[in-house]
């Protein structure tokens, strides 16, 4: 993951896994800063979602349906939410590089340039909705809601905690009754308390089958499911 | 010599000599007793001692070496630990495999540090141990019996103070992956039950006259007190409470179960094989090796009431990877493998890839399928006996893929011959590296990388730097307590490892050891193992992994992707030899020798390659061409 802040700006603390790169012409709106990303992407990947950083109800279902539709013939997916295009909440060829740059050396500085140059694929949202996954787990499209006064934050804040699957392995599981649980939990440390659990040296979790984590501050998102394991793998 | 032994330590091996049934005590010196402490660490270098280079690991004249440690016989918690080391009929390689019971400490208390076997007996026999003298009993009426039955009739003849460590029939028909048993445990992994059979030899019987003594006998006394409070801890519930088993829907949950030959990471049999469903209804006893505290071993009931001790490898390599869900069926093989005197993982992973032949119609054998409990009991009978496809399985998967041919190497999950444990490689990638280098071979217990893959440091499925780190800390403290011996069960319990064991090793010894030491320990004996395998004729292209964990994906539920490509298993292998001071050839450098102090032992490995030691201390690979 990488994000593009603008030269110098503080950022909260970001897991290790996080790539800054800095935005060294400010005042460029949007279009520099995706040039700056992709730039810094290089040749690792060929698609990025792009995405704006004050989205704190993106779901992971919407990104992969909006990754997920771009085919051979198309350069970027645009959702179109509410009527708008969400040229921040979008799919993009990570070959479009040259277009953006050319665009800002000609002070052609909104998205919608790039996509007059480029092959879209506009999803509104009932075809964003058409995936049954979406539609479970984000279906007031959420995930592109963003936030700019307090009170959207405060909002937010007050919203029920997203609905997560777990189940307990081992010794971590109760001695009767079932080893899965649905509980309401913002992070995998609430979570875990919801179950009774602490994460410590002895207890780590995996989110959807794949990374491990014991990070109690990990966010979750709708649908999520939590493993919780004994660290002592070994035998 | 005794009497200037350290404390934990008679000093001395015996060396017996099967071809005639006598016995002569070989002098270790302090020097090497503290650079390689015991078990598996001096079995290596005893090995390098002992071993004529280049010998057929059945030949006569291959050794065998039952190696114990400045623990054993103390109250220290799972210390009751020995080694027996070898040169695999399976690798080529050095193997060496740990086990537990009182055979160690009756074995240490014939007053010997290592129990060295050469020769072979003209007939099948038993040796006999008392203390300094050694003697032989005919075996033809033992010959064919499983272990276990075997161990009881000598024990009966011979009384209680005997212990015994013998092979069961897999050993007597030199498969290669047969073990060495002993009070219902077992040295399992790389053949040893083959080279043992090769010597003729059914049973070694063990009886302790001697005593030893620790440096400081009170503060051993104080620290196994609290060693063994801290066992009863939270850091080994999970062994405690429902065995290793405990990781099989665990490791399901998270693609990490190989299944069907290791074409899949998740197994929809599962449930009807975890710990969590089995013990409930089937698990009727739980048990403990000598010396232990925490008490791993669960008993499971299985067809007949029979009781099988079952573990997670086991379960898997019989289970999952012949995708067997039947637990009865899974019990059975488990408790035909033990009496066999077969490796489990070995044996699940050979007919595992034999199935997969089977399917692809490149073996004539269309009996055998994945999923059919009566053929996989079928297939194991029949390796036991090295009865008609039983033979080439006997030989293991690289052999047999070998002999196949026709693309089936590249579904042949080994590494240096050696079977694949239940990690897979590709959604654990740490893991991956450690089984591609480990001098084993592909094996868990030498390399414990999955430990970095599952504490959620790092991305489990983009090995890189971090899990190269990471294989390293891990098989530097495998090298420790596999050479002192302590139980990696009781690994949790050690805030501080190095400095811990340091501290014990120091109380029964009286060496001023410390962690620094140990950790320079470690290293030595990774690379007097690698060392070995150079001498033996091992080459690079052995560090690396099957071709079907580089060119088949695993896709997981998150969505996401688990590959794993040539390139980065190469570069992670390429940071790991610079981590361990070797050459891209995989050659220790000559400065690392002279850090190691292994010059004595590299000079006679690069000799077999006509290469000799050059430039110590230049930081250049030590090697120039030999006369």
């Amino acid at each position: 993951m990488i994000v593009v802040r603008a030269a110098g700006q503080e950022l909260p603390e970001l897991d290790g896994g996080v790539e800054v790169v800095d935005d060294e012409r400010e005042g460029r709106g949007p279009l520099q800063r995706l040039a700056a990303g992709m730039q810094a992407i290089g040749d690792r990947a060929s698609v990025a979602y792009v995405s704006s950083t004050d989205v704190p109800l993106l779901h992971p279902a919407f990104i992969q349906r909006i990754v997920g539709a771009l085919g051979d013939d198309v350069d970027v997916v645009l959702p179109e939410i509410g009527g708008h295009p969400q040229a921040l909440a979008a799919a993009y060829r990570t070959s479009l590089l040259s277009i953006v740059e050319e665009l800002i050396d000609d002070d052609r500085l909104r998205p919608a340039f790039v996509f007059e140059r480029c092959r879209v694929l506009r999803l509104g949202e009932e075809m964003l909705l058409d995936d049954p996954v979406l539609a479970r787990l984000d279906p007031m499209l959420s995930s592109v809601s963003n936030l700019n006064e307090p009170a959207d934050y405060q909002r937010a804040r007050a919203l029920p905690p997203p609905e997560v699957e777990i189940e307990r392995f081992g010794t971590l599981a109760p001695r009767s009754g079932s080893r899965r649980e649905t509980v309401r939990a913002c992070t995998l440390g609430a979570a875990a308390l919801a179950v009774g659990l602490t994460l410590d040296e002895h207890v780590v979790a995996a989110l959807n089958g794949d990374q491990i984590s014991r990070d109690s501050h990990l966010p979750l998102a709708a649908g999520d499911a939590l493993a919780f394991l004994a660290a002592d793998a070994g035998g | 010599m005794e009497e200037s032994a350290p404390g934990g330590y008679f000093g001395k091996a015996l060396i017996v000599d099967l071809d005639v049934g006598e016995g002569m005590a070989k002098p270790l010196s302090e020097k090497v007793l503290r650079s390689y402490i015991g078990g598996a660490g001096l079995g290596t270098w005893l090995m390098h001692e002992c071993c004529p280079p280049r010998v057929d690991p059945l030949a006569a004249e291959a050794p065998l070496i039952f190696v114990f440690s400045p623990l054993v016989g103390t109250p220290l918690t799972t210390s009751a630990k020995f080694a027996v080391v070898a040169k695999s009929p399976l690798t080529g390689c050095l193997t060496d495999a740990l086990a537990s019971s009182h055979f160690a400490i009756a074995g240490k208390l014939t007053g010997h540090d290592a129990i060295v076997l050469r020769g072979a007996f003209a007939r099948p026999g038993v040796l006999m141990i008392d203390g300094g003298s050694v003697s032989v009993a005919p075996a033809e009426d033992l010959w064919g019996l499983p272990a276990a039955e075997a161990e009881r009739r000598l024990r009966e003849r011979t009384g209680p103070a005997w212990r015994v460590a013998a092979i069961g029939p897999a050993g007597e028909h030199l498969v290669r992956y047969a073990t060495i048993s002993h009070d219902g445990r077992h040295a399992g992994r790389g053949g040893l039950g083959a080279v043992m059979g090769s010597k003729l030899c059914k049973a070694i019987m063990v009886r302790g006259r001697e005593k030893v003594s620790s440096a400081d006998a009170p503060a051993v006394l104080a620290a196994a007190r609290e060693l063994r409070e801290r066992s009863f801890g939270p850091a080994t519930a999970k062994y405690r409470e429902l065995g290793t088993m405990a990781n099989l829907l665990a490791f399901n949950a998270i693609s990490t179960l190989p299944t069907r030959n290791f074409s899949a990471a998740t197994f929809e049999g599962a449930p009807s094989l975890g710990a969590e469903e089995v013990a409930e209804l089937r698990q009727v006893a739980r048990s403990s090796c000598a010396s232990c505290s925490i008490g791993c071993e669960h008993l499971y009931r299985g067809p007949g009431g029979k009781k099988t001790r079952m573990e997670y490898e086991n379960v898997f390599a019989l289970g999952p990877l012949c995708g067997v869900s039947d637990a009865d069926a899974v019990i059975e093989a488990s408790s035909r493998c033990d009496e066999l005197g077969l490796d489990t993982i070995s044996t699940g992973g050979t007919i595992a890839w034999a199935m997969e032949c089977a399917e692809k119609g490149l073996l004539d054998a269309p009996w055998l399928r994945f999923g059919d409990g009566p053929a996989l009991l079928r297939a194991i009978e029949m390796i036991g006996a090295r009865d008609g496809l039983g033979d080439l399985l006997a030989e293991g998967s690289r052999l047999a893929s070998r002999s196949v041919g026709q693309g089936s190497e590249a579904f042949a999950a080994q590494v240096k011959g050696l079977e694949l444990p239940g990690y897979e490689p590709r959604t654990l990638q740490a893991m991956a590296l450690g089984l591609a280098v480990n001098a084993r071979g592909a094996d868990h217990n030498r390399s414990g990388a999955y430990e970095a893959d599952l504490s959620g440091a790092h991305d489990r499925l983009a090995g890189g730097e971090p899990h190269v780190a990471g294989a390293i800390e891990t098989e530097d403290r495998a090298a420790i307590m596999d050479s002192l011996i302590l139980c990696k069960f009781l690994r949790g319990v050690f805030t501080d490892p190095f400095a811990d064991w340091a501290l014990l090793l120091a109380k029964v010894t009286g060496w001023d050891v410390d962690a620094q030491e140990l950790a320079a320990t470690a290293r030595r004996i990774v690379l007097a193992k690698r060392l070995f395998n150079l001498r033996e004729g091992w080459t690079r292209a052995e560090d690396w992994l099957p071709e079907r964990f580089l060119s088949e994906s695993l896709e997981l539920e998150s969505g996401r992707t688990a590959e794993l490509s040539a390139d980065r298993l190469e570069a992670m292998i390429s940071s790991y030899y610079r981590g361990r001071g070797l050459e891209q050839s995989g050659l220790p450098t000559a400065a690392t020798l002279t850090l190691l102090d292994l010059e004595l032992l590299a000079a006679g490995s690069l000799a077999q390659l006509d290469l000799e030691l050059v430039g110590a201390g230049s930081g250049q690979i030590g090697v120039s061409e030999g006369d």
